[in-house]
């Protein structure tokens, strides 16, 4: 039940085979060794930049010299799915006029399924996948040689707790550090990995467990971007505070430690998902991260701080498809939902960007209908236009290839290739466009002026839902049943190196007139007894440091607009926060002061190893109005450091008694999974008493949440249910309860060293005795090693209430 | 044994009375046997839906030919609309809202003037609020109102059945249901004033609150009357996970009191406990002798034909019996070497969706599934309604696995004996009723989600590209016009009065020379 180290991901999480070191930005970094590159120039050059928290790094680098590594030039290759100009376009030519499965310059495929893209870095590929079946289907990140197809290393992810239905996985793709060569990855239910090119995981996230994320049945994922020391992310997620309500939100990482650097909520209340890759550009001396989101606004952050610069709102659905940024003074986007200007479906239009004020009077621009300079009313929801030169190439709904000029959005032509499309985007390159179906087809067409020549058109066995990239004279397509790779054997002279493309030294300031402080970690989780240092920085008005390491004091804070007026249990000293062994489970913001400049972080206090609670501590002081579905019961909130909580669950008094009451007036949130505990948690034994209202017709569903296993009682079907998600894991023995009756719900489980594991739960009566045997014993091959521990209620149509008291969670070793 | 005598015969005398006489077409499907035909003559051959005037949503009637009027609908439609004594309903959303106290996302029923398609009244309903699972965002009202008499019948999506006055509230407020100020703010919220365009509610059944249903996605079936009594599917389904169902034991048929709304019986056949995905296939009426029965497709790929009649069962509720059970879904679908396939695999098992069709003592369906599913392996069959008990293996007089997935419903030209019914696939097929010989299949190249409809010896289709096609109803291929609307057509084209009316997403068209 030891949480890993979460405060010191530099030390614990070095891979053994890559060196840290000063990278030419003046961070320091992972570097893997390339092929035939010396070490000493590099050596020189990070010399060249030390700073405080560069020696710090030193050690680290010297370290590396004594492992053996070496250093090496960026890494080149089709790094992001999107290519290297963020645009679905590649400058290289001599690529296949046509493929046959099984002819000529049919290189290699693995079996392996995919509904995204395989990305490549010098001579390996990196492909997102999933195989297996029932409780053994995983995600895997998988290492090919791209000469050969054959493994280099693969690595295993399990589903959990997601809602992701019929194998919707790996509908998204790697994205590699062209700096340090390092992959980042978001699974489909939200675990955020950094893996080194030799394989190890070098730090990851739940981010469900530790950042709210939420998962839809789309399984919809995308990729992550790279912004110099940041990998950025985004997701729908529903965590504390201000970020409480559901929201898409961009998370920007170290891409070296992973510790978070900001998070931006940007949007509006999310309709959909979105994997709508962020385009990031200078904009007005800024960098500026553009991108669609779940509730149908194109935004601009600043792809430093996070801070929202302006939205479009443009959509009442989600924006999934990526947007194109075109001529240094248009964005170009295309969605498939409703408008909020017309009752057509669907609209690509191009919106004006870099004419907005420097200043906002209320921190974030709305822009309206007068900042688009063109609009078609062209329908695509998931699949991205492609921009070559002026000409924008979209993909429809209904399967048309459209041909649109980029400035004036005039439709040159349009052409039909299949009855329909799902996600896949087309790609540019030499001349030609490579255009993947949903239906399995795959399509070579060589552009004219005013149309396409098909060259070939391919059935390639299974559906494709990824768009194909190209290295090195080879195309890659990702199928539902394969990766395949087409093209020649041998370097191609015409591929560009990654780093024409690479932002240089984005993060330093020019100036020396800091406006803010900026601390790191901007969330951090303690445990009592944990200690946790920030780092804190001084930004420039565009988000540039100015310098590191500032000496600003630390103390709570209490930001005026806050809903809920709480503080976190711990205290500051320095540049430290520490909570003391007997804290209390809370939350609250952190500032960091430093003369007249100021910066926020926010931290929560959870527990360790035992944990106790029977709500008779907590104060009823509201009430809900007469009209509400609760009228005037009176209540308190659930704490507020427990995810996913707040509005889905009440606490009242119910015979006398406090409890965790499931609230039933928002069908939104008829269902609720709650996280009160560490991600990292790990061999525990959870016990919670239960009640659940209901009729003949219609129970509801309540249980808990241990270590990614939901151990449900199933009203309507009268079970008692192990499972995770229910595609992979759902097994069920016949457990009759009444309705308005008290039970008590007891659960285990146990990992054994070759990584399986057995869950264990028991149901009984609350007011008999503890029966010996275990309820439901349910093995699996590949166990879930952790998790955060938690609640899960289910009220269909939030018609009847569940009721929870006396939580204990301790070690399974008590 | 005289009380079911006595029920057949008011059922008899019913179903008489639905029979459409006018040249309306006042529910889905027509009349009760659900078969996509209208015996209307002097239906357009060729027409043209004219051009938008420039920046606008609007038609340029100028541009047009053969076309009657064009009435704005929201954003999207479904369903058919339905003619009744003057009148025209339409479910479709609130994206272009007529009445500026109704704004927002709302499921909406228009009525409109036969003649002008001037805005009478219309139906609002607030939504769940429940997202995606159980009344997906801006899909309206996709049920089709059956309308008899002064009555109008249909499910809601907020998963109710609904009765409405034809009249609107233009003869007042009727009851029992009189709080229509609520009803249109919805709960928790502070009632509206009621005025002249809004709906005249009669009653209101809650499926969810009164069944247990839970909805999935959205509740969408039609209803078919049958004396006094209204049946109606539930589209009951899985939870959001799509692995889980959350109420098992809700029914998936329905019977109601025509007048009052009263529950009068529930099919207790589990149908629920094993539901692919939903329950939305519509219930249609047939007679075959002395036996009437309803029948329905279920979200488990079964067919199903009961009693109308509904008996006291065993808990104290009242059921209706189940007179036979056919599974439209051929073991090739269900299992591959041995090997269950996984719903919803492309080779795999489907549910029912399309409308099960009555004609000459047989019943004809199609397995498909949501068109979110893609496309994928289908199964057109032929039942011999006579049967009773399980007739999978003894009641296919014969079946037709060329088609692919459908959404849709098959039409039959009584004049001609052929069967038309498309796929979701872009195939339009062409086929003998009596022996299933296919005769031809044209490619409409785009997916279809609407029905066929065969009358005055022609064929008429839409699909998403907008294209609409007319086709001679024949024995041979042939292509009598087509041109394009501008919108997806998602809704079923109707005949009625000499007028043929096509739905488009964002229009309702009347046509005619």
């Amino acid at each position: 039940m030891k949480p890993e180290p979460k405060n010191d991901k530099r030390k614990a999480e070095i891979d053994g085979r890559s060196v840290f070191l000063l990278s030419r930005n003046g961070r320091f970094g992972i570097l893997v060794p390339a092929r035939g590159h010396a070490f000493p120039s590099i050596v020189t050059h990070c010399l060249n930049v030390l700073t405080m928290r560069l020696k710090f790094a030193l050690f680290f680098f010297v370290s590396g010299i004594f492992a053996g590594s070496v250093c090496a030039e960026p890494v080149s290759g089709w790094l992001h799915w999107r290519g290297p100009d963020q645009n679905g376009a590649s400058a290289e030519t001599g690529l296949p006029d046509e493929i046959e499965l099984g002819g000529k310059n049919h290189l290699w495929s693995f079996e392996m399924a995919g509904r995204g893209e395989a990305v490549i870095a010098e001579d390996r590929v990196y492909a997102f996948g999933y195989a297996g079946e029932g409780p053994d289907l995983r995600e895997y990140l998988t290492c090919l040689e791209a000469d050969t197809g054959k493994v280099v290393w693969q690595l295993g992810f399990n589903d959990y707790l997601s809602d992701i239905v019929y194998e919707r996985y790996a509908i998204g793709a790697p994205t590699v550090d062209s700096e340090s060569g390092n992959i980042y990855l978001m699974t489909t239910p939200g675990e955020m990995v950094c893996v080194s090119p030799a394989g190890k995981i070098l730090w990851r996230h739940s981010m469900m467990e530790r950042f709210g994320l939420l998962t839809f049945p789309n399984g919809r994922r995308g990729a992550a971007v790279i912004e110099g020391e940041l990998v950025i992310h985004h997701a729908i997620t529903s965590y504390w505070g201000a970020q409480g309500p559901a929201r898409d939100r961009f998370f920007a990482f170290d891409k070296l430690t992973g510790e978070l650097i900001w998070s931006s909520t940007p949007g509006t209340p999310p309709k959909d998902s979105s994997f709508s890759s962020p385009v990031i550009a200078t904009t007005g001396g800024k960098r500026v991260l553009y991108s669609g989101t779940g509730c149908g606004n194109l935004v601009a952050i600043n792809a430093l701080t996070g801070d929202p610069l302006w939205r479009y709102h443009f959509s009442y659905g989600g924006v999934n498809a990526s947007v194109l940024l075109h001529g240094g003074d248009k964005l170009i986007a295309i969605h498939g939902k409703e408008n909020l200007d017309s009752s057509e479906v669907g609209r690509m239009a191009a919106i004006r960007i870099g004419a907005e004020p420097a200043t906002y009077a209320d921190g974030q621009l709305v822009l309206d209908k007068s900042a688009e300079l063109w609009r078609q009313p062209l329908v695509m929801f998931t699949s991205s236009p492609i921009l070559v030169g002026d000409r924008v190439y979209q993909v429809s709904h209904t399967g048309e290839l459209e041909s649109l000029d980029a400035e004036s959005g005039q439709i040159l032509w349009h052409h039909k290739l299949e009855n329909g499309q799902l996600h896949a985007s087309p790609l540019y390159a030499d001349g030609k466009l490579y255009v993947p179906m949903g239906n399995g087809n795959f399509y070579i067409l060589k552009l004219r002026d005013d149309g396409v020549d098909q060259l070939d058109k391919e059935a390639m066995g299974a559906g494709l839902l990824g768009a194909p990239t190209v290295w090195n004279g080879r195309i890659y397509l990702h199928s539902q049943k394969a990766l395949h790779c087409f093209g020649r054997i041998g370097d191609s002279p015409q591929g560009e190196p990654w780093s024409r493309h690479m932002t240089v030294n984005s993060r330093r300031a020019r100036s020396d007139e800091a406006v803010r402080l900026q601390v790191v970690p901007a969330d951090v989780l303690l445990n009592p007894g944990d200690r946790a240092d920030f780092q804190v920085r001084s930004l420039d008005e565009n988000g540039r440091v100015v310098r590191t390491g500032v000496r600003a004091s630390l103390a709570k804070y209490i930001p005026p607009t806050a809903k809920v007026k709480t503080e976190i249990d711990a205290s500051f000293r320095r540049r430290t926060i520490r909570a003391a062994a007997d804290a209390k489970t809370s939350a609250g913001a952190i500032r960091a002061s430093r003369g007249e400049l100021s910066g926020i972080t926010r931290g929560r206090v959870l527990f360790d190893s035992r944990f106790r609670e029977d709500f008779e501590g907590f104060q009823i002081t509201e009430q809900y109005p007469p009209e509400h579905v609760h009228a005037n019961v009176e209540f308190a909130y659930p704490p507020l450091p427990w995810i996913g909580a707040r509005f889905k669950w009440d606490i009242r008094e119910l015979d006398g008694n406090k409890v965790l009451a499931k609230t039933l007036d928002r069908v939104l949130f008829q269902r609720a999974t709650t996280f009160f505990g560490d991600p990292d948690m790990s061999d525990y034994t959870m016990v919670a008493d239960f009640m659940t209202d209901g009729n003949r017709r219609m129970k509801s569903n309540v249980g808990l949440i241990h270590q990614r296993y939901v151990i449900e009682l199933v009203g309507n079907w009268q079970r008692l249910e192990v499972s995770s998600n229910h595609d992979r894991i759902k097994v069920s023995v016949p457990f009759r309860w009444n309705v308005g009756a008290w039970y008590r719900l007891k659960t285990r489980v146990d990992v054994n060293d070759d990584g399986s594991g057995v869950v264990r739960a028991k149901a009984w009566p609350r007011d008999e005795a503890e029966p010996e045997a275990w309820t439901i014993e349910v093995p699996h091959k590949i166990a879930h090693d952790r998790g955060a521990p938690g609640l899960r209620g289910f009220s269909p149509q939030s018609r009847y209430s569940v009721y929870v008291d006396n939580i204990s969670v301790y070690p399974n070793s008590n | 044994m005289k009380s079911n005598l006595l029920f057949l015969l008011t059922v008899a005398g019913a179903v008489l009375g639905l029979t459409v006489q006018s040249g309306d077409w006042p529910q889905w499907g027509r009349d009760a046997s659900k078969n996509f035909y209208s015996p209307e003559k002097g239906l357009p051959s060729e027409f043209h839906p004219g051009d938008f005037i420039q920046g606008t949503e609007d038609i340029d009637l100028s541009t047009t030919k053969n076309v009657k009027w064009v009435v704005k609908l929201g954003s999207q439609a479904y369903g058919n609309a339905s003619v009744s004594q003057g009148r025209v309903y339409v479910g479709t959303n609130n994206e272009s809202p007529r009445i500026q106290r109704h704004l927002g996302d709302r499921g909406i029923v228009y009525c409109l003037d036969e003649q002008t398609g001037e805005f009478q009244w219309q139906l609002t309903v607030p939504k769940l609020g429940a997202g995606k699972v159980s009344d997906w965002e801006y899909l309206g009202i996709c049920s089709s109102p059956t309308v008899e008499g002064d009555r109008v019948y249909v499910i809601s999506n907020r998963c109710e059945v609904l009765c409405l006055d034809t009249q609107g509230m233009a003869n007042g407020n009727d009851g029992p249901f009189v709080d229509e100020a609520q009803y249109l703010a919805g709960p928790g919220h502070p009632a509206m004033p009621v005025e002249q365009d809004d709906a005249d509610i009669i009653w209101v059944f809650d499926m969810r609150e009164e069944l247990g249903v839970f909805p999935h996605n959205i509740a969408s079936s039609s209803v078919v009357v049958v004396g006094d009594t209204v049946f109606a599917t539930t589209s009951n389904g899985q939870d959001w996970g799509h692995l889980n169902i959350p109420s098992p034991n809700a029914p998936c048929l329905v019977a109601l009191d025509k007048n009052t709304g009263a529950l009068l019986g529930e099919e207790v056949s589990g149908i629920s406990l094993n539901l692919m995905h939903c329950n939305w296939s519509s219930p249609g009426y047939g007679q075959i002798n002395d036996q009437s029965m309803v029948f329905f497709g279920g979200g488990d790929g079964i067919v199903y034909a009961f009693d109308p009649k509904p008996v006291p069962g065993a808990d104290g509720l009242n059921e209706l019996k189940e007179i036979w059970k056919y599974d439209a879904v051929p073991l090739k679908y269900k299992e591959k070497d041995g090997k269950p396939i996984k719903y919803p695999a492309a080779d795999g098992p489907s549910e029912i969706i399309g409308t099960p069709v009555f004609y000459r003592d047989r019943v004809y369906v199609a397995i498909g599934q949501d068109p979110e599913h893609g496309e994928g392996v289908g199964m057109l069959s032929c039942i011999d309604a006579s049967g009773k008990g399980d007739i999978s293996v003894s009641g296919a007089v014969w079946t037709y696995d060329k088609i692919n997935r459908t959404i849709s419903t098959v039409s039959i030209d009584p004049e001609t004996g052929l069967l038309f019914v498309c796929d979701y696939s872009g195939f339009l097929y062409c086929l003998d009723a009596e022996t299933g010989k296919e005769y031809w299949i044209y490619d409409m190249k785009a997916h279809m989600w609407s029905s066929t409809m065969v009358a005055d010896g022609k064929v008429f289709l839409g699909d998403e590209d907008g294209d609409f096609v007319i086709l001679k109803a024949d024995r041979e291929l042939e292509v009598l016009s087509e041109v394009n609307f501008g919108a997806p057509i998602y809704s079923s084209p109707v005949a009625a009065n000499g007028v043929l009316f096509v739905g488009t997403q964002t229009h309702l068209y009347a046509i005619a020379e």
